[in-house]
């Protein structure tokens, strides 16, 4: 096998562990936030809607960890494009690297992002015109823990065309 | 009657989709390319490794866009107000009661930085929903958001400064200090840390914006070659662009006011 294709392995192997590894932390963020929004709307059948809401917006913010391994995963595949005319074995290692950055760094912040939205939802459940307040504190709250996972975007896209 | 009506037109639409969608070929080639970028101008080299003119012309018509509607709007106040008047006094008040709530009455004066940062950011990530290929969200480029993120960055310093005076705001850094007998020594261990904290708020407050709205628009573009242009893209541009938009302007001008707070007060 040629080097050129040894890259794109590596590179195929970095897209299935960015996004098959980033893919953890969100989704269990974001099951731990709708069951917690279960419970609030069995204790405040009334103030679903405003429940919903909370749960909803806090799950799209909650994903973009996810999103961001995806992005990685995307480019690492579509890599075959835009490959350098000489590649070496730094190349693969930078490719593969690149897969498992985003793909690790976004566990911890979608899981992070994920409690945050749990205990929003928890909240508007306990006194729902708490609403507005919560929201806003959440959304806070889940823009700062997710900082991890764009510094692990940040160097994952170093990897990928600075170098 | 109604029922039947737009039914037909749905049939209509998706027939109109399936011809164009054999026309067209899926082409992956373009994404993850570096954006085109013009190196030269009257036979001038331009600094900083060239322009890119899409989100400098982009970024610009918005920026007319929200200097003529607001000059339109004010030329136009009444006492009794309209539709339009009234849709901006409740993005005003909103802002103006986000930053009392956030800062006190210091914060009616960064109300104006604060609602203008949104409103540019909110109409750069919805102008990425046109159908025209030669418009893309300014906020795709790392130049736009990184500006963005040094002038917050600036704006939240010096207001650091006017309010609490240089030397407070230099001790800030040497926080936490040491306590002894009253006396309060300056923690020189703390201050690379402090300073890399400050340098990591800007890292990702820019970052955050980008991230979000490239990873957005690629995932739209590859779906969409998948599919064909089919239906999907519809719903992937309402979730992504619209959706999406709003909330990252919301958390960016939020995240900027929060910033300013805290080097403020802290």
């Amino acid at each position: 096998m040629d080097t050129q294709s040894l890259v794109l392995v590596y590179a195929y192997l970095g897209a299935g562990f960015s996004i098959g590894l980033g893919a953890i932390g969100p989704a269990y963020g974001i099951g731990l936030a709708a069951s917690k929004a279960c419970q609030a709307v069995t204790r405040q059948p009334h103030a679903s809607g405003s429940i919903m809401k909370t749960m909803l917006v806090g799950q799209a913010v909650s994903e973009s960890p996810a999103i961001f391994a995806l992005l990685i995963a995307i480019f690492l595949t579509f890599k075959i494009y835009n490959l350098p005319d000489e590649v070496s074995i730094i190349h693969m290692a930078m490719l593969l690297a690149a897969g498992l950055c985003a793909g690790l760094g976004s566990l911890g912040p979608g899981v992070g992002s994920g409690v945050a939205n749990a205990s929003a939802c928890e909240g508007v459940g306990r006194d729902p015109e708490l609403e507005a307040p919560l929201l806003r504190t959440m959304l806070i709250g889940q823009a700062v823990s997710q900082s991890t996972s764009v510094y692990a975007l940040v160097i994952s896209m170093c990897l990928l065309f600075v170098i | 009657m109604s029922k039947k009506l737009i039914l037909g037109a749905v049939a209509f639409i998706i027939i109109i989709q399936l011809i164009i969608a054999l026309q067209i070929k899926p082409d992956m080639s373009a994404i993850g390319t570096p954006p085109h970028k013009v190196k030269e101008i009257f036979g001038r080299s331009i600094p900083f490794n060239g322009v890119n003119v899409t989100t400098v012309t982009v970024s610009w018509g918005i920026m007319f866009f929200l200097i003529v509607v607001s000059i339109i709007i004010n030329t136009r106040l009444r006492q009794v107000p309209g539709r339009t008047q009234m849709i901006f006094e409740i993005v005003i008040e909103f802002f103006d009661k986000l930053c009392r709530d956030t800062m006190g009455d210091k914060g009616h004066i960064f109300m104006p930085y604060v609602a203008t940062l949104f409103l540019f950011i909110l109409c750069s990530n919805w102008i990425g929903i046109l159908p025209f290929s030669f418009i893309e969200e300014p906020t795709r480029d790392l130049n736009t958001t990184l500006g963005l993120g040094i002038i917050a960055f600036f704006v939240a310093h010096i207001a650091a400064i006017c309010y609490k005076g240089i030397f407070r705001y230099i001790a800030d850094y040497f926080e936490p200090m040491f306590e002894i007998k009253g006396v309060k020594i300056p923690n020189v261990l703390f201050f690379p840390i402090n300073a890399i904290g400050e340098l990591g708020k800007l890292v990702s407050h820019s970052f955050r914006l980008y991230g979000n709205i490239l990873g957005g628009a690629i995932i739209i573009q590859v779906i969409s070659n998948l599919t064909r242009y089919m239906i999907l893209p519809i719903g992937l541009n309402l979730f992504f662009g619209l959706f999406v938009g709003a909330v990252q302007a919301f958390v960016f001008a939020m995240l900027a006011l929060t910033y300013i707070a805290v080097l403020v007060e802290g």
